[in-house]
């Protein structure tokens, strides 16, 4: 059960969403067309302010596009690992989905980890967000050193582990409640990404500490930008927040996890979506 | 078959065992009325529903169990237990051996199971990428894997269906499809939860007649819920009734039959229009010149109701039918609920159920 079986089936499921893709040259262009709008889209607003004023407070344009780079990677990557509604896990377990997981002859976390996969409907964002980080790093002179790559790699999967552990907190309420979990679900997703792709530096400090922890949207590009490009003020120890927040992140949710599941194999669920169990 | 199969004799051993098992299920009970709802936020009535009530059951490998019952007795509860979705509130279950809850993992790695309402496709695919997907996820060796899919496909014709995208097949294809993803793998024990519901008659005997073949070239245990009765009467399997949360009985088809007597049905044509009166058989209508008439062959002999009816009349024709098994268990569970049985049969005696 090591790493050659995860990329087994990540190689698996690859395929698959490869196969899905290119089923018709329709299917290939509208997946192509709208990831490139959908991510562009989102960023405009705030590149386009910074671009207006040469910036936004104490971050540089590049330094912004930086940030807005970071943010599509982390997205593209969340969406990568984590389709078929294994990111809103509220809606697997609410709809009574979970049954086919547990039907695996494989640990939960594996299934739930490599179920989800479908890189390629993500490449062209994992791409937009690779290439910002890129121009941007050089136009804000950042010296990127495999060092600093190294911290980059970090900071990215410590932000995607938040999310992914901060929707599953809130997804494993489905265990008690399907239905209002589904709700509860898509609006502690919507406000994460409501505000992700501006500097919080400007804010009251006790809304900045809401955002790092009640709605971790600080974590989603800020705080790691700022660390990785020495945004003042500046100090080492903020290049171990993300990481270290991502750790507390996953232990909550592993722990809500638990216990939600513990619940419904005593209870089972009620509810059952016929509309194919992936989704 | 083209493929070998790999169980020639059958297996021995306890397939699954259920030792007073008890499942209980809450349940929030209010009106639509507004003060009814207010009222349960702060006190919520809440029912426990007694699933299963004690139950002990044993399945020898190899064999086939027809688990029946009525809606809501219990019979997708102890599935899901066997699958290891559930845990009893009180009792042990055991699957080959194992704990499904505690030893998850081991345990679905050996079994399959197929939900007629649910599927294991892939929607958006066609059905040869699930299987493809199977294999991956339960780690099946390509020779074991290859040997299977050639069993399976033949078995199920799969053949036409492969290429076809899973959201575009028929019920009764996807159900095909459904059961031989289920048995790709080789599982020892196979659970099936109403596998013939919405099925059209054709493809009720092609479901029906691969549970057969299976169980018999593979050695493979199966375990079938229905409320179709005469579907799991063609499996000639031993039939296990659920009766809330309780086993009702536990025997052979024919074992059943006899618990109301060994009811039948005679028609007779004769020369005439006026029916014989046949002393031990109630008639239950005639068509000009042909009769109904039930009777319980244990107590009245095919024989003897012959020589009366051809002491009063001209025969011209003559069939008996055993009752349909619909009739038997309709009647098996009136008397459990303690109802009146159903008016054509309640002239006949009849023996008690456990």
């Amino acid at each position: 059960m090591g790493v050659e079986r995860l990329l087994r089936l990540w190689a698996m499921r690859a395929t698959m969403n490869a196969s899905q893709l290119l089923r018709s040259r329709g299917e290939l262009l509208a997946w192509s067309v709208t990831s490139v709008i959908g991510n562009v889209g989102s960023i405009t607003g705030t590149f386009l302010i910074a671009q207006r004023f040469d910036g936004i407070g104490r971050w540089s344009r590049s330094e912004i596009l930086f940030m807005l780079g970071f943010a599509v990677l982390v997205n593209a990557l969340l969406n990568a690992l984590a389709g078929f509604n294994v990111g809103m896990v509220s809606r697997r377990i609410g709809r009574g989905q979970m049954d086919h997981t547990l039907l695996q002859p494989q640990p939960l976390w594996l299934s739930l980890m490599t179920e989800g996969f479908a890189p390629l409907e993500e490449l062209g964002a994992i791409t937009i967000g690779a290439g910002l980080i890129a121009i941007a790093a050089r136009g804000a002179g950042v010296h990127a050193s495999p060092a600093w790559v190294a911290l980059l790699v970090l900071q990215v999967l410590s932000s995607l582990l938040i999310l992914i552990a901060y929707q599953y907190a809130w997804g494993s309420v489905a265990f008690w409640t399907p239905r209002a979990a589904e709700e509860i679900n898509t609006r502690t997703s919507s406000m994460t990404w409501s505000v992700a792709n501006l500097p919080l530096d400007g804010v009251y400090g006790w809304l900045r500490v809401g955002l790092l922890t009640a709605i971790p949207t600080g974590f989603v590009a800020w705080l790691p930008c700022r660390a990785l490009l020495g945004i003042e003020p500046a100090y080492p120890a903020a290049l171990i927040l993300t990481p270290a927040a991502a750790a507390v992140f996953a232990a909550i949710a592993i722990l809500v996890f638990r216990k939600g599941l513990d619940h419904y194999v005593r209870t089972g669920s009620s509810r059952y979506s016929t509309f194919g169990h992936r989704r | 078959m083209s493929a070998p199969a790999p169980a020639a004799t059958r297996p021995s051993g306890t397939a699954v065992e259920l030792r007073g098992v008890w499942k209980r299920y809450r349940q929030r009970q209010r009106s639509e009325r507004l003060g009814d709802v207010l009222r349960s936020l702060l006190r919520p009535r809440v029912i426990s529903l007694e699933a299963l009530r004690g139950v002990d059951l044993r399945v020898a490998r190899g064999e086939i169990l027809a688990y029946a019952g009525p809606n809501g007795a219990g019979k997708s509860t102890t599935i899901k237990l066997l699958c290891g979705l559930l845990a009893a509130d009180q009792g042990e279950v055991r699957v080959l051996g194992l704990d499904p809850v505690r030893q998850r993992v081991a345990c679905v790695g050996r079994i399959a199971a197929v939900f007629g309402q649910r599927t294991e496709l892939w929607w958006d695919h066609p059905v040869a990428a699930s299987f493809a997907w199977k294999r991956v996820v339960w780690n099946v060796p390509g020779d074991r894997y290859e040997r299977s899919l050639a069993f399976v496909r033949e078995l199920l014709e799969l053949d036409l269906i492969w290429q076809t995208l899973a959201r575009e097949l028929s019920l009764g294809q996807r159900m095909r499809a459904d059961l031989g993803l289920a048995l790709v793998h080789d599982p020892e024990l196979l659970l099936l939860d109403e596998p013939t519901l919405g099925l059209d008659v054709l493809a009720k005997q092609r479901m029906l007649g691969a549970i057969r073949d299976l169980n018999a070239e593979r050695g493979v245990t199966v375990m079938i819920t229905s409320h179709d009765m005469p579907d799991l009467e063609q499996l000639r399997a031993r039939v296990v009734m659920l009766h809330r949360g309780d086993i009702a009985f536990d025997g052979s088809f024919d074992e059943l039959r006899s618990t109301i007597g060994d009811r039948r049905r005679l028609f007779l044509e004769t020369a005439d229009t006026r029916p014989p009166e046949l002393e031990g058989a109630s008639l239950i209508g005639s068509e000009g010149s042909r009769h109904e008439y039930l009777f319980d062959a244990t107590a009245s002999p095919i024989p003897g109701l012959l020589a009366q009816a051809a002491a009063q009349t001209t025969l011209v024709d003559v069939e008996t039918h055993r009752a349909p098994i619909d009739d038997v268990v309709a009647e098996v569970y009136q008397r459990l609920r303690g109802l009146p049985a159903p008016a054509q049969a309640a002239d006949l005696n009849s023996q008690s159920c456990r």
